[in-house]
């Protein structure tokens, strides 16, 4: 293989963290989906992509089983407030999922106005952080890379 | 044929039809299509009844043939009533028209607003439309669109078994409802979009067509076949030819149907006159590939859900864009090769489906879960994703991986695509509108007719790059910055000949040793025009090398540091890529791994302008082109007389017992290095940048290594060193870079030493003599700094800036008063007197013996270190000694285009170039400190100043003397030759430069008096062959042999070294253009202007 068609950025980080990616029960874009999830494996980390229209207990469900590192919602149809507000307490409301660090991001609303409430509101429910739009997608790389302790399983994902 | 409705449908459309009511839909579009007029029709949905009704209303009312569309909000999509009921009641904003929760009533009353004539549409979205079906209908709504497959795959989970059930349920309902109620209903496929971008036509145009015959099987009888624009406007006339061609195979003839095409569907221009110009777009190619129907995108559809005024204004420009595309609409004739493909490949597939089953819906299910049909990038968990696609250098949409889709197909290859080449491509055709409409703004729409679009040119200017390294590669770059802001008005069409790998070249190989260092900072080396922005890389906007290097590299880089060679080889290529993959449309190139050896016109009888030019390449074909860009970098000489002799000596005298041999220059990546025996005596002629990299090889290479001793670097030998006997004219190497303390975007801004102030020599007295009229102001320039900056260490920046200016004043009249000047402030006042005093400090001085030399060497070495490590802006030699990297701009402007008498243009290449070199191009610290730790070693031992290299015939082996230095001959069993080659086009073995000057086509530049110059000269006046190939100024056209110019033709880089000088110059520098990136800008622009209409043939 010359060099030049080796992929870019292949690297193993230490530690590799296993990401739950995930959308709004509403939102059928994926294309942000596809993005991220191919992002964060050249960055070494594994994903478990949801794809679009993730009802609140599939994610449940999928977050008991797998008990990924992080979950991360990314939805951009306007209604990702609503719908991250339902799969936040859906995920803090069960035993299980309570601890698992959560992120939102994207355009989570349809319109710019109110975006420091919807904030607001998606951190109370329990996301650890909201990435506005345009947030470069690094960003979940220093999430990644700040998660404290060692991974919290290897189970099948 | 396939025949619709067999075996499957019960219900059989009555022979003859009640005539329709108005406002069906395809009665519709037909008879607007027959006055000539393509339907348009916004995607609209608003949460508010009376709002709704608004919008309908204000689509129904334009003077256009217009659609009205309810667009249904996400939650009513995905079948959660309640969620949306719950919304509309809480007021709370939804992104479309809740049509079940507002119920028949209310959307009958909203449907009305469009009045009799007008039909309108419910767009929803939705995998399972039965609710939303009878709803419309009970609202006597008879027209919607979607599909099982559709409305499945690309938008949520729902199991395609479920969808495929759900329409086959809803489409027979919607049509036995609408029949009874004397309507006809309308169904439109989603085929043509999927995932909206990124999925290649054929397979759009084959669900699609697939969808429609699902529907006909279900009981429609008037159907529209979509198809999204994509990324190439030829591809996609050739997609709605087959669309239509297709429906007319496979549809029943009794079946109503037409084309819809839907402006792009992708990640959107984020300006309004980029998202105007692609909305026009899409209607010219309506128009060219005969849809009838559009649906439009707003101006605002990158940022948020559009007003109804946004939609209006949409439709109206659509229609207008339309309409002067009607005029102007060329008469089809057959198929093009798009149309063939696509026709070909979606037939294909559309006829592996409809073999699987008699029931559609039973054969589209076979077909995804075999891989037959396939949707790229599609998360869907019933479509195999095994099949990717990409978008081509050309903007073509194509196949890169075709899992298990039953096509033929040749020389698809699969890459994996990574996340910022996806971004890339999704983000392209916003990007290349906002670009293109950002200089060239699409004009407002009016009702005025406009003058029909000129036709695409079916010619395009095509160009050879011959070299494809950092010049032809800085060239393209900027060509294509350029076509992506304002596509060209013909296609442009660019070879890359290069026989070793695109970007990269000879020079910049990526396989070779990682020992051999570049002598630029990374991070003060770009080959972007402009910065890397949020966007993916792309022509004008990218990382430099150090920024690059940091990503890709993470753990190796060293941004701040010296990349080794085969790093920015490989930038270079990542660069080339990042150009093919951001090409827009009007741009092609294709990579010709070849070697250009001879040229000629296509019609030698017109003169030598005549005809194209023809390019034979050393693998056999000929290309023919209109214009050609000769960078083929660093030249290959033929030997010297003394070169020849000493490799002639050495095959004489070489005894498999005791090797001789004499290895030519070149780059050290191309020297035999591995044949050279351990604990041989090697002498290495030269000093320079060369002699730095085989040094490492022969040492590092080796085994060796280096570590940190108390004083400086200790190197440990491996044993397997050859004796390393180094000499040159001044028996030093190259004077140590300054650490760098300055961002990569500084610049020093001269102020004796101007611009302005040389312009005007230039322009009283040229040709000039750089010893007495020029090098004055830049010793002055330089002293300045030096004192300058001595000044400001002991007494701090406001008094050193006083006295710049102060200098700055007086040295108006008399650059020699500096010395005065500087003595009030208690430095050393002393400044340099020339060059030589740094780059020459043992000249004239005589050594004992060779370890005296060395003695005295190493402190001269350790004592530039230390000036060295005080960086190039806090020490004062090294931040003088920077100065002349950065007016050398300025030398160019006075000493460029026989801007010197031939005398001092001699003196100036041969005393001062090399001269200047040895103070500011050298290593950084790091070479200098193992240079010394060699030495101390013993494994290198520097000859002395003066070096003279032998062959000595009695010994039968090469030897090496310093006339300065007492008993320091030695005997060499191999002299490695590392001076750089210098350009002399008469002794270049480069097939197409020797033809080139056989046939005169190009010269070298010859110094001569101007009064002496083209006729005979007179007796005695001086003339100075430089070698190098003699060309205008920019854009840099070659100089024929008979004085004419030869205007289709560029000269870029090292060939036309010495009618330029330091062409020597690999990469661009971050910051403002420098003349690397001007030079390659000036061609491609003039290259653009040959694609002008009646630019040159």
């Amino acid at each position: 293989m010359t060099p030049s068609a080796r992929p870019q950025s292949l690297r193993s980080p230490e530690p590799s963290r296993r990401v739950l990616l995930t959308t709004g029960s509403s939102d059928a874009h994926t294309w942000n989906l596809v993005h991220l999830q191919l992002f964060l494996e050249e960055h070494g980390h594994s994903v478990l992509n949801l794809g679009p229209c993730v009802p609140e207990e599939l994610l449940v469900d999928t977050a008991r089983m797998t008990r990924p590192d992080l979950v991360v919602l990314s939805s951009v149809n306007g209604h990702g407030h609503q719908d991250g507000l339902r799969a936040a307490r859906a995920l803090r409301g069960d035993r299980a999922t309570r601890s698992v660090p959560m992120v939102i991001g994207g355009l989570l609303g349809i319109s710019p106005e109110g975006a420091a409430t919807r904030t607001a509101e998606l951190l109370d429910a329990g996301f650890d952080e909201v990435y506005a739009d345009g947030t470069p997608p690094t960003a979940l790389l220093r999430r990644l890379g700040e998660l404290g302790g060692a991974c919290t399983g290897r189970a099948a994902a | 044929m396939y025949r619709a409705g067999s075996g499957l449908t019960t219900t059989v459309p009555p022979a003859a039809q009640p005539p329709l009511p108005p406002g069906d839909l395809g009665t519709f579009v037909r008879e607007s299509a027959e006055a000539g007029a393509l339907v348009v029709q916004p995607r609209m949905g608003m949460v508010g009844a009376e709002d709704m009704a608004a919008g309908v209303a204000a689509v129904a009312g334009l003077p256009l043939r217009t659609v009205a569309t309810l667009t249904i909000d996400s939650y009513t999509r995905v079948g959660d009533h309640a969620a949306a009921t719950a919304a509309l009641r809480a007021g709370l904003p939804l992104n479309g028209f809740p049509l079940v929760s507002h119920g028949p009533k209310t959307t009958a009353r909203v449907a009305a607003a469009a009045g009799r004539g007008t039909p309108v549409q419910v767009r929803h979205g939705s995998a399972d439309p039965m609710a939303i079906f009878r709803t419309m209908t009970a609202a006597g709504l008879a027209a919607s669109e979607g599909g099982p497959v559709s409305y499945c795959l690309p938008y949520g989970r729902t199991p395609l078994a479920e969808s495929v059930a759900a329409w086959r349920d809803s489409v027979q309902f919607l049509t036995e409802e609408s029949r009874a109620h004397g309507r006809r209903a309308h169904l439109e496929s989603f085929g043509g979009c999927l995932l909206g971008q990124l999925c290649p036509p054929s397979l759009l145009v084959a669900v699609s067509v697939l969808e429609c015959l699902f529907f006909v099987a279900n009981g429609a009888t008037s159907v529209s076949l979509s198809y999204a624009q994509q990324t190439h406007p030829a591809q996609d006339t050739g997609a709605l030819t087959a669309l239509r061609m297709l429906a007319d195979e496979f549809l029943p003839p009794a079946v109503d149907r037409h084309i819809v095409l839907y402006t792009y569907m992708g990640v959107y221009p984020k300006t309004v006159p980029g998202a105007r110009l692609l909305l026009r777009r899409s209607a010219e190619l309506a128009v060219r590939g005969g849809a009838r129907r559009l649906i439009v995108k707003t101006e605002t559809e990158a940022h948020r859900i559009p007003t109804v005024a946004e939609n209006l204004t949409a439709l109206r420009i659509a229609a207008d864009a339309a309409g002067a595309a009607h005029g102007a609409r060329a008469a089809s004739g057959a198929p093009t090769a798009d149309a063939e493909e696509v026709l070909a490949e979606a037939r294909t597939l559309i006829t592996a489906v409809l073999g699987l089953s008699d029931d559609l819906g039973t054969a589209l299910l076979k077909a995804f879960d075999r891989g037959l049909l396939d949707v790229p990038y599609c998360l869907h968990p019933d479509n195999r994703g095994a099949a990717r696609s990409t978008v081509a250098p050309d903007g073509r949409l194509q196949w890169t991986d075709l899992g298990a889709l039953p096509l033929l197909t040749t020389s698809r290859r699969t890459i994996p695509m990574t996340s910022r080449q996806l971004a890339g491509m999704l983000g392209r055709v916003a990007r290349e509108h906002d670009l293109a409409a950002g200089t060239n703004p699409p004009p407002e729409p009016a009702s005025a007719p406009r003058p029909a679009p000129e036709p695409q040119p079916a010619e395009p200017l095509r160009i050879a790059f011959v070299g494809m390294g950092p010049r032809g590669l800085s060239v393209l770059e900027r060509l294509a910055a350029r076509c992506a802001e304002e596509p060209p008005a013909r296609p442009v069409e660019v070879f890359a000949v290069d026989p070793y790998e695109a970007g990269a070249g000879r020079i910049w190989r990526t396989d070779q040793s990682p020992r051999f260092l570049m002598n630029t900072p990374a991070q003060e080396v770009t080959m972007f025009s402009g910065p890397a922005d949020a966007g993916p890389h792309r022509p004008g906007a990218g990382p430099s090398l150090g920024e690059w290097w940091a990503d890709d590299d993470p753990a190796a880089a060293e941004p701040d540091g010296y990349a080794p060679r085969a790093v920015y080889g490989r930038y270079l290529t990542y660069v080339m890529r990042c150009v093919e993959e951001s090409l827009p449309s009007s741009l092609t190139v294709h990579r010709i791994p070849a070697r250009v050896i001879c040229a000629d016109r296509s019609r030698e009888e017109d003169g030598p302008d005549g005809g194209v030019h023809r390019l034979r390449l050393d693998r056999g074909e000929v290309l023919t082109v209109d214009r050609v860009l000769i960078a083929t970098g660093h030249p290959d000489n033929e030997p010297d007389e003394q070169q020849g002799t000493w490799a002639e000596f050495a095959r004489e005298n070489s005894t498999p017992a005791r090797p001789v041999r004499y290895v030519a220059g070149g780059t050290a990546n191309e020297m035999p290095l591995a044949d050279i025996p351990a604990g041989a005596s090697v002498g290495i002629l030269g000093m320079g940048l060369t002699f730095y990299d085989i040094l490492a090889e022969l040492t590092l290479g080796r085994g060796g290594t280096f570590t940190e001793g108390g004083d400086g670097l200790l190197y440990l030998p491996s044993g397997k060193e050859p004796r390393i006997m180094a000499g040159s004219r001044g028996g030093v190497p190259l004077l140590t870079r300054g650490a760098n303390q300055k961002s990569p975007e500084h610049r020093y801004q001269a102020r004796l030493f101007t611009a302005e102030r040389m312009a005007a020599l230039r322009a009283e007295g040229a040709p000039l003599d750089f010893e007495r009229s020029v090098l004055p102001w830049l010793l002055a320039e330089v002293n300045l700094v030096l004192l300058a900056t001595r000044i400001r260490r002991v007494h701090g920046p406001d008094a050193a800036a006083e006295f710049t200016e102060r200098a700055v004043e007086s040295a108006a009249d008399d650059p020699r008063l500096l010395e005065g000047l500087a003595a009030g402030y208690r430095i050393d006042p002393r400044p340099l007197t020339g060059l030589a005093a740094l780059a020459r400090p043992f000249q004239g001085r005589r050594f004992g013996s060779p370890a005296e030399f060395h003695k005295v060497l190493t402190e001269w070495l350790r004592a530039d270190l230390a000036e060295a490590r005080q960086g190039n802006a806090e020490g004062p030699l090294k931040a003088a000694a920077d100065v002349l990297r950065d007016v050398r701009q300025t030398v160019r402007s006075v000493v460029d285009f026989g801007g010197l008498t031939p005398a001092s243009h001699r003196w100036f290449l041969a005393e001062f170039g090399p001269l200047a070199a040895m103070v500011s191009t050298g290593p950084p610290p790091v070479r200098s400190e193992q240079f010394l730790a060699l030495l101390a070693a013993g494994i290198l031992e520097p000859v002395g100043p003066g070096a003279r290299f032998e062959a000595d015939p009695v010994e039968g082996r090469f030897a090496v003397e310093s006339e300065q230095v007492e008993n320091s001959w030695v005997p060499l069993d191999v002299v490695v030759d590392a001076r750089q080659p210098s350009t002399d086009l008469a002794a270049d073995r480069d097939p197409l430069i020797r033809g080139l000057m056989v046939d005169g086509r190009i010269r070298t530049f010859t110094n001569a008096p101007a009064a002496a110059e083209g006729g005979e000269r007179s007796e005695g006046a001086e003339v100075f062959a430089t070698g190098g190939l003699d060309c205008t100024e920019s854009p840099f056209h070659p100089v024929r042999a008979d004085g004419s110019v030869d205007t289709s033709t560029h000269v870029l880089g090292i060939p036309s070294e010495h009618t330029r000088w330091f062409t020597q110059v690999g990469s661009g520098r971050p910051g403002p253009w420098g003349s690397f990136t001007k030079d390659a800008d000036a061609i491609a622009a003039a290259l653009l202007a040959a694609a002008r209409p009646g630019g040159a043939r």
